[in-house]
């Protein structure tokens, strides 16, 4: 474990890094397939950076008690970027944008599927990052935790590559996920 | 302990009742639905075509600036109190959402943009549970703000998803109901430390004095059947406010008019409040303004309020008749008069993503 001194936040407290992951966690890694999302990374990748800072803590994914109180906050800039393209487009030539895009367009979409699987109860957040996006993540987590309704924070930083400065689809997606906790590492 | 309560100094709201508090509630106390066709944008091939739309609308941005100001006028705020208070904003996530918090925040003299919230249903209500820690941290007041004008983009998913109600109507919590309906919203709030506001003869005369959090951990799309995530926000809600589930008098429920959303939520009332449930008069005024997404926790809240101020709560519109999985006390044909102080707003979200709100009438 290790200690994050919130980078200089404002905060009240400081956060246990219980657990850490970075996607990808080496170059060229291709990312797993996510039953139910369609033609955009974003998700995929969000779920992809959830499943290895868990794995790396709890045993395996069947809910415990004590997970009811492990919130889940994603922090994006871009949101699902390719999915708000794909249907600006099909709205703007009169077409019908295809079902699956009407969850999987929500940031909490992909939120509740790592819920599920790790049974994971605590308040669920999704913000834009108007700084800083891991000093924002952690200085919200700071105030989840303080706040208490959960005793553990998963914070997910997930962004897209972007097509308009010429990334491959999927290339340049970057996420960094970390299991926090209130109080220094012991 | 019961957390030290949290003022609502000032607020402002347009929706498609109207622009400014009267016209809204003047709509949810009469259960008049603001559903019409769509012309603001091309809906010739959608499954359908009604939204609660007002009329001729600025950009989003621009409502935003105009509620901000009127709710920061209503609170009283002078020049120098606003530039010591933070902006948390709610609205849909785009690339762009923080650019425009911070041109909000300079455009009304506040002391910059803390937080953007993008988390769908639930936004604005995080934000307002956000800004009530911040308070308790020590921060005099926040501004919080959400807005969702209905475009094109996002009526094509909800359409899409079938989730648009094929009759024209929301009808929560009722047999025959057929799904949501999107609406306009945009308000705004100042939330202040009874302290701060009292500090500088400010009466309030309503306060959050509860809110929870919690998640269902059940599934990316659908609620928990049994309502779980919603009935521990409600739990968390009173037990910050040290209020018991008997001491209140009023839930404005997030029910949306689907089919499994109301039923979860009936069964989280029933959990959360036990046998108060049965009296708990509880309406969804969503029946009128329709489904404002991102700024649903904050137009509901505002509801709320302007409602416990009035005396008299809002109608559950739409209603065809019982729903054997929804029993609860819906508030039918006329406003009931207020018999307690206490009011829940409650919101859900894809993810299994659930708030409660507790305000108080003082």
């Amino acid at each position: 474990m290790s200690t994050a001194d919130a980078f200089g936040m404002s905060t009240t407290s400081r956060l246990t890094v219980l657990s850490e992951y970075r996607w990808p966690p080496e170059p060229d890694r291709e990312l797993p397939m996510l039953p139910g999302y369609v033609l955009s990374s974003f998700s995929p990748l969000v779920a992809a950076a959830a499943e290895g800072c868990l794995a790396g803590h709890y045993a395996d994914p069947s809910a415990e008690p004590s997970r009811q109180r492990t919130a889940v906050l994603l922090v994006t800039a871009g949101n699902d970027v390719v999915s708000a393209d794909h249907v600006r487009d099909k709205v703007a030539a009169g077409r019908r944008p295809g079902p699956l895009f009407f969850f999987q367009t929500a940031p909490n979409s992909v939120v509740g599927q790592v819920t599920e699987r790790w049974g994971l109860g605590g308040p669920v957040v999704c913000i834009s990052p108007v700084g800083d996006p891991l000093a924002d993540g952690l200085a919200e987590a700071d105030l989840l935790l303080e706040d208490g309704d959960a005793d553990e924070v998963l914070l997910i930083l997930a962004e897209q590559g972007d097509p308009a400065a010429g990334d491959g689809p999927g290339a340049a997606d970057r996420a960094h996920a970390l299991l926090l906790s209130a109080g220094a590492a012991s | 302990m019961a957390e030290a309560p949290v003022a609502i100094a000032g607020l402002a709201v347009l929706s498609a009742l109207g622009r400014g508090s009267e016209p809204q509630l003047a709509a949810a106390l009469a259960g008049a639905a603001a559903f019409g066709p769509v012309d603001r944008f091309d809906v010739s091939n959608r499954r359908v075509g009604v939204a609660a739309t007002l009329g001729p609308v600025g950009s989003l941005t621009e409502e935003l600036a105009e509620v901000i100001e009127q709710a920061c006028a209503d609170a009283g705020l002078s020049a120098g109190q606003r530039a010591g208070t933070e902006l948390l904003l709610a609205v849909h996530g785009h690339p762009g959402a923080a650019a425009t918090a911070a041109g909000l925040a300079e455009r009304a003299g506040l002391a910059g943009a803390g937080r953007v919230y993008i988390g769908a249903c639930v936004s604005a209500s995080s934000a307002v549970a956000d800004a009530a820690v911040l308070i308790g941290r020590g921060a005099e007041r926040v501004v919080v703000a959400a807005g969702y004008l209905v475009e094109s983009d996002q009526f094509a998913l909800f359409d899409a998803g079938q989730a648009l109600s094929a009759d024209g109507a929301v009808r929560p919590f009722s047999q025959g109901r057929r799904g949501l309906l999107l609406g306009d919203g945009v308000a705004a709030v100042v939330l202040e430390s009874r302290a701060a506001a009292a500090a500088r003869g400010h009466l309030a005369g309503t306060e959050l004095v509860g809110w929870g959090r919690a998640g269902d951990a059940y599934h990316p799309c659908q609620p928990a059947p049994d309502g779980r995530g919603l009935a521990r926000s409600i739990d968390a809600a009173l037990r910050r406010a040290g209020v018991a589930a008997e001491q209140v008098g009023y839930v404005n429920a997030n029910a949306t008019g689907t089919l499994l959303s109301d039923a979860a939520e009936a069964a989280a009332l029933r959990t959360a409040l036990g046998e108060a449930a049965a009296r708990v008069p509880v309406s969804s005024t969503k029946a009128v303004h329709g489904h404002a997404l991102e700024a649903s926790g904050l137009l509901e809240l505002v509801i709320t309020v302007l409602s416990l101020r009035a005396g008299k709560l809002p109608v559950n519109a739409g209603y065809l008749g019982p729903d054997d999985s929804c029993p609860l006390e819906l508030i039918l044909d006329s406003p009931r008069p207020v018999a307690s102080p206490y009011a829940l707003s409650l919101n859900s979200a894809f993810g299994g993503a659930n708030t409660a709100l507790l305000v108080r009438a003082l």
